[in-house]
This record gives C-alpha cells, sequence and structure tokens, in this order.
C-alpha cells in the first residue's frame, strides 16, 4: 500500500502532508504528556520489533504470501498514541532507507498506515472491547474484528487519496482496493489474534492493564453492537462506489499480481464480481456484498476469539 | 547474517558518499518534487533527469545490478496503479508519463539511500528541527532493527529444527509465536536500555 | 575515605523476594575486586544499586555511599557521572547510532558541548584503544569492541569507580586477554561481577563471595579460591590456574 512518487497530485500531497503533521504531532505531544520516562525506549524498539515482524512471510495460496501490517497490534500494545508515533517510524524509514513509498506521497503514507490503520482499528477495538466486557475472550474477539477493520479502512484512504488525486477513478479504485483488503484483512486478523493470544497466555498483565474487569458481559448486546457499528461503515462509505466498470476484472488481476510481488496476501475472492448476482442496481449490489462481507468478518472474528483463547488463562491469573 | 536486505546503503568512497547527507537529502527532495510538478508530456526532461540521475550513480561508483534490483522490487505496485490508470480515457499516455515520474523518483531515493548512512540522515532531521521524540523513535529503531532481525533469525532457526511438519496452519501458529516473543525480547531490550541510558545521566 | 562504602543494604523485589541481605563492603582508592557467586545470587542487583538504579523507592537511610556522598535524589546526577556501570549485554548498552554518539551521551547529559566534548570522547575512545571508531556504527563491531565502546561511554563522563558485570563474558580469547589488559591499565577502583575465575585471580587481589543475597567471604582471591570447601559450597570451584601454582 506504499504509494510511490507521482501519483499523488500537489493538492492532496499538500493536504496529507498537512494532515500526518498535525496527526503526528498531536500523537507526540499526547505521548509526551502521557507516557512514562521508562517508556520511551520502548517506542523505538516496538518499532524496531514491527519493522522486522513485517519481514516474516506466511504463505497463503498458490505461492502467494502475506505479512504483519500492525497497526492494531502497535494500538493495543501501546494506545493510540503511542502506535501513531511507532507506525510513523517504520513508514519514514521504509521511505528514507529503503524507498519504499515516496518523498511526496509521504504524507499520504503516513496518513494511511500510521494514523488511519492504527486509528480506525483502535477505535473498533475499543467499541467491542467494551460492549464485550473484560474477559480475555473479549478482548480477542476485539482485536479480531478491529484489525479486519483496520487494512480496509487504510485501503479506502489509500483510494480516495489517489482519486482526489486523479491518478485513479475512484470507481474502478475502491472495488478492487476494497475487496483486495476485506481479504487481507482476514490474514491481518488471523495473525494478529494468534499474536495477541500468546501475549495473553504467556505475560497476561502487558494486556489487562485497565482491563475493564467491572462490565458485565454480554454476548448479544455485544455481537449487536460490533455489527451494527460494521454495518454503518459499509453504509456510509459504498454508496461512493456508484458505477461498475466493464475492466475490473482485468484491474483485480493486474492490482493481485502487484500485491503478490509486493508481498501481500492474496487469495481467490469468494465474490468474483465482488457484485451479488441478481440485484439490479450496482450501488445496491455493492452496498449488499459489503454487508455480507463485514458480517463474515465479524463471525471469523468471533470463531478466532473462540478457538484462540488461551484455555489456561484462569490459572495464569490468579497465579 | 545477511544485512544487506535490510539496507540499501552501500560503502563506497566516492565523492557523492562525501557530500553531506543534509545536502544529499535536499537536493533529492527538490529532485522529486520537480519530477512531481512537471507536467506530464515533458519527455525532454524526463529524459534529462534520468542522465542526471545516471551520471551520478556512476560517480558513487554504485553496482547497476543493484540498483536494477531494488527497481525492479518496487516497480510493481506503481505498475499496477498506473495499469489502473490505463482504463481512463486517454490512458496509455497518463500511464506511460506516471511510470516514467514514479521510476525516477524511486531512482532518486534509491541513489540517496544506497550512498547516505540513515544515521547521518537522522542527524540531518535533528539539525532540521524534527520533534526530538521522533528522531529518538527513530534512532533506536534503527539501532535495534538489525539485532531483532538476528534475533528472529535464531528462534525460527530453533523452531524449524525442532519440527517436522511443514503444514499452513503450523507455520501460521508458529510464525506468531516467533512474532510474540520477539516482542517481549523488546520489552526487555527496551527496560535494560532505560537503565543504561539513566546510569549515564540521562534526563526527561 | 573509601571510595565506594556499602552499609547493610537488603532489597527485595516487587514479588517478596530477598535479592539482597545485610550486604556490606567498602572499597578503597584504586582497589579492584572480584565479584563471585552462582547465577541469581544477587551480583548484578547490587551492582544497580551502586549509582542508585535501585532501589526504586529510596530509602530512608541510603545503605551506599561514593567517596561519602550517599547515594540518594540530591546527589544522583554526581554519583552517576562517578560510579560507571558496564551492563552485562553491550547491546543494551550501545544505544545510539554511531561510536562517537554514544560516547558522547554520558557528557552531553552534563552539559558538555562542542570541542570540549570532541575532545573527550576522543580522549576516552583513545583511553580504549579505539582511536579512529568515532562514526562506525555498533552493529558492524565485534563483541569485545562494543564493551570497550561501552567502557568509552563510561571513562567519558570521568567515572571514578567501574561496576562491571560479566565483562569478559561470551568474548572470544584475544578480546579477553584485551579486555583485561585495558582494565589493568587504568587507575581507578573496579568491582567486577563475574564467572570468570581465572580473569579474577589475575587481575583481581581481593574476593567477595556472593551467595543468596548474602556476602559469605570477604578476603585475598588466591585464599578464597583455595578454599575448595567454601567454593563447592557457592556453585564455584577452584579455577586450574591455581591448582598449578600450588600443587599438592
Amino acid at each position: 500500500m506504499h504509494i510511490p512518487d507521482g501519483f499523488i497530485d500537489a493538492k492532496t500531497a499538500t493536504t496529507t502532508g498537512a494532515l500526518a503533521a498535525a496527526g503526528l504531532g498531536l500523537a507526540l505531544l499526547r505521548v509526551r504528556r502521557c507516557l512514562p520516562p521508562r517508556r520511551v525506549p520502548l517506542l523505538g524498539l516496538t518499532a524496531a520489533f514491527l519493522f522486522t515482524a513485517q519481514m516474516l512471510n506466511f504463505p497463503v495460496a498458490g505461492g502467494t504470501s502475506g505479512h504483519l501490517l500492525g497497526g492494531v497490534l502497535a494500538a493495543v500494545l501501546l494506545g493510540p498514541s503511542g502506535a501513531v508515533v511507532v507506525m510513523s517510524a517504520v513508514v519514514i524509514l521504509q521511505c528514507f532507507m529503503f524507498a519504499d513509498g515516496g518523498v511526496t506521497a509521504l504524507g499520504a503514507n503516513l496518513l494511511n498506515m500510521a494514523l488511519v490503520a492504527p486509528g480506525v482499528g483502535y477505535v473498533v477495538y475499543a467499541v467491542v472491547r467494551r460492549s464485550a466486557g473484560g474477559g480475555p475472550r473479549g478482548q480477542l474477539l476485539a482485536v479480531a474484528f478491529a484489525s479486519w477493520c483496520s487494512p480496509v479502512a487504510a485501503a479506502l484512504a489509500c483510494t480516495g487519496e489517489l482519486a482526489w488525486s486523479g491518478t485513479v477513478a475512484w470507481a474502478v479504485g475502491f472495488p478492487a482496493m476494497a475487496g483486495l483488503h476485506m481479504l487481507i484483512g482476514l490474514g491481518e486478523a488471523l495473525l494478529t489474534t494468534l499474536v495477541i493470544a500468546t501475549i495473553l497466555r504467556v505475560r497476561p498483565e502487558l494486556l489487562l492493564e485497565g482491563a475493564a474487569a467491572d462490565l458485565p458481559s454480554n454476548r448479544r448486546r455485544l455481537l449487536a453492537q460490533g455489527l451494527l457499528l460494521a454495518l454503518g461503515l459499509v453504509v456510509f462509505l459504498t454508496p461512493f462506489a456508484c458505477s461498475w466498470p466493464d475492466g475490473l476484472e482485468t484491474v483485480a488481476a493486474v492490482l493481485g499480481f502487484a500485491h503478490r510481488a509486493a508481498g501481500t496476501p492474496v487469495a481467490p475472492s469468494p465474490f468474483p464480481d465482488y457484485a451479488v448476482p441478481g440485484i439490479g442496481s450496482a450501488v445496491l449490489s455493492t452496498i449488499v456484498a459489503g454487508c455480507v462481507g463485514t458480517v463474515a468478518a465479524f463471525v471469523f472474528a468471533y470463531l478466532l476469539a473462540r478457538f484462540l483463547t488461551p484455555t489456561g488463562f484462569a490459572r495464569a491469573k490468579s497465579a | 547474517m545477511d544485512h544487506q536486505l535490510l539496507s540499501l546503503y552501500q560503502h563506497r568512497d566516492s565523492p557523492i558518499h562525501r557530500l553531506p547527507a543534509t545536502v544529499k537529502l535536499i537536493g533529492a527532495l527538490v529532485f522529486v518534487f520537480v519530477v512531481v510538478l512537471l507536467p506530464l508530456s515533458a519527455w525532454r526532461a524526463y529524459a534529462l533527469g534520468a542522465a542526471a540521475l545516471l551520471l551520478i550513480a556512476a560517480f558513487a561508483r554504485l553496482p547497476a545490478r543493484v540498483l536494477a534490483r531494488k527497481l525492479l522490487w518496487v516497480e510493481p505496485f506503481a505498475l499496477g496503479i498506473a495499469l489502473l490508470a490505463l482504463l481512463q480515457h486517454n490512458g496509455i499516455r497518463v500511464f506511460a508519463a506516471m511510470l516514467a515520474r514514479s521510476t525516477l523518483c524511486l531512482l532518486c531515493m534509491v541513489l540517496l539511500s544506497s550512498t547516505t548512512r540513515f544515521t547521518d540522515l537522522l542527524q540531518a532531521l535533528g539539525r532540521a528541527r524534527v520533534p526530538s521524540l521522533l528522531v529518538t523513535t527513530l534512532a533506536l529503531m534503527h539501532r535495534y532493527v538489525f539485532l531483532l532481525h538476528d534475533e528472529m533469525g535464531r528462534m525460527r532457526r530453533a523452531r524449524r529444527s525442532r519440527t517436522f511438519t511443514d503444514g499452513r496452519l503450523w507455520v501460521w501458529r508458529s510464525g506468531a509465536g516467533v512474532i510474540a516473543h520477539l516482542f517481549l525480547r523488546s520489552l526487555e531490550h527496551a527496560e535494560r536500555i532505560y537503565a543504561a541510558m539513566c546510569a549515564r545521566g540521562w534526563k526527561t | 575515605m573509601n571510595t565506594l562504602e556499602v552499609r547493610g543494604l537488603s532489597y527485595r523485589y516487587a514479588d517478596g523476594t530477598a535479592a539482597l541481605q545485610d550486604v556490606s563492603f567498602s572499597l578503597a582508592e584504586g582497589e579492584r575486586v572480584g565479584l563471585l557467586g552462582p547465577n541469581g545470587a544477587g551480583k548484578s542487583t547490587l551492582l544497580l544499586h551502586l549509582n542508585g538504579l535501585l532501589p526504586e523507592r529510596p530509602a530512608a537511610e541510603p545503605a551506599v555511599r561514593v567517596f561519602g556522598t550517599p547515594v540518594a535524589a540530591p546527589h544522583l546526577e554526581t554519583i552517576r557521572a562517578q560510579v560507571g556501570l558496564l551492563f552485562q549485554d553491550p547491546d543494551d548498552q550501545l544505544f545510539c547510532p554511531t561510536v562517537w554518539e554514544d560516547v558522547a551521551f554520558g557528557p552531553q547529559q552534563w552539559g558538555l558541548r562542542g570541542a570540549a566534548l570532541a575532545a573527550r570522547v576522543s580522549e576516552a575512545l583513545a583511553q580504549v584503544g579505539l582511536a579512529g571508531f568515532e562514526e562506525r556504527l555498533p552493529h558492524h563491531l565485534s563483541r569485545g569492541e562494543k564493551r570497550r565502546v561501552c567502557l568509552a561511554g563510561l571513562l567519558a563522563c570521568d567515572a571514578r569507580v567501574l561496576a562491571l558485570d560479566e565483562p569478559t563474558s561470551e568474548l572470544d580469547p584475544r578480546g579477553r586477554r584485551e579486555l583485561m589488559a585495558l582494565l589493568a591499565r587504568l587507575p581507578i577502583a573496579q568491582i567486577i561481577a563475574t564467572h570468570d575465575l581465572e580473569f579474577v585471580v589475575e587481575s583481581c587481589p581481593r574476593a567477595l563471595v556472593l551467595d543468596h543475597g548474602q556476602i559469605v567471604a570477604d578476603g585475598p582471591t588466591a585464599d578464597l579460591l583455595n578454599d575448595e570447601a567454601l567454593m563447592l559450597a557457592h556453585g564455584l570451584e577452584r579455577p586450574h590456574i591455581l591448582r598449578h601454582r600450588h600443587p599438592h
């Protein structure tokens, strides 16, 4: 998702640059105010950790592989402001040490990967977690669903910037990027949940600081709230995709190829055309497809939380 | 362990390498901004830019193979987006121009990072009044990336040496375990680094 | 006046286990003392007390004094300059991007700038035999070189006592020999926690044995290390070098 130089025009570059600088500045200010001094080196080390973790490749299907993105992982471990600082450090290092992502697009890349990804991820995490209560299973559900939402949101922001620059029309980019990243999100959810579950098993105290143990764990209410939130997002976002271009399949294939080469996961899409057949209006079918995808992701997140919650948790907690 | 993967920097003794980092950084930024702001069909300017960059690469005595490999590594994503542009009217022209532009900028940044150590860029950033917390984070990150990369390699080898399956599920579980433990290692490092900083009088 | 004075030092970890119990000893000007004991005896914890990194909450009556000054809040800045702590893992101590910046870190905290700082750094690097290493990156150094850069970082702070945690661990023979020679040349008091008994025999006239957080022996190195019963009781052994010196 690293946008190279030359794809973002001047107004978009300036706007995203200003937004990214403001967001990062705010995060730095908050971190400086709230973070205890002994935690300052942890920022640098977590940045190095995420950068290293992103280099670990996981096999997906048909010879493709993917890797962790880490927005939600950082937000859960360090809180939202710390995550913004750490993810920014990762993006800046990639830009200047590896020429990954353009300098003129640095603002846009920071906005997508260092602000939107951990920010949206954290909000979803906090909302689902609050509804789910303080237990480890609720936490894992929140982690899983948030780490599915995070890459999708970042991809949408990326598409928006490309569209505003006049590089790629929104109607072309939106379905391709959203569809692709709804799949990538599944891998990200699985990986982040596995990592958090391991940390929960080995060092639960790192994640339980300030656990909302007093909140009632009402499963039905939690499900309802999580789904409402997700569906609201989808309904709000999809009408932007107003027309359905013919060449989409070609584009998806090309994008798929590009991502494969860059090491991002690609799996066969359950909705090859992304539109559910039999529904006339393109807008409506996009909304339906988006909703079905979101519900499926939420069910996936719920299953992940159910099967990955460490069994020895009660023992570890009392020890 | 092979740190080539982790850094583009090529150690050479050349006039380009010896230039102050600030000069190179500003030069690269100016070049990229000019290229991006050029009109789409400024082919002559693109050719001129390419010639200048190749000249600098020759001066810096950088092996062409390494440069080409790096370009090929990042090109696919640019190609993907550019291909999306093909679908619009007047697509082919936009597509070609975009590809030329992004390749020029990419080559410029590859040259910068191949001839300038990241630590020197950091000092330049510090002088440019980038907030110190960000510079500290970047510096610590750059310092410990190599260490954590080595630790990750050791952990993966240790796990592989005790398993006799290559099932996909196992790979994911085991990889996630490596990532989780890598974080715990980073946490321990961070605590000891804090102690070492305090021991030498670090003031918060 | 003693360089370092420890009187009745006790410490408990947060979980309540006693790490140090009533530890007392002193170090004279320029004296070199080996601190021996099995893993988990409390050696590292003891060293962390010497410049006030522990205890987390200052005690009412500081148990450690450096040149007569109690290790407590108002004096911590001076104390941390005077007591140089060499950590076990040089990678944790070398946290700056370049060797120069790392050696300069301490003096910078005390307000040294410009030419004075540069002079201090080159002097410290020359002292450890690494002149010309200023622009090197820490991850390109050998382990022995990393240790010496850490040491230069302490010398640049004008340390007058060195507290060294396993300085010879994981060094190859040449690195170890060079570090031993370097420490022998430094005219400042040193307390060296180590499992390298031959190193203690060669460079420390006096040794302390710490076990379960208590000092169980304090005396001339040769006497302590030749006491087979004492050595075995505390997870140590008589070094070969002494067997050859005192054949039975």
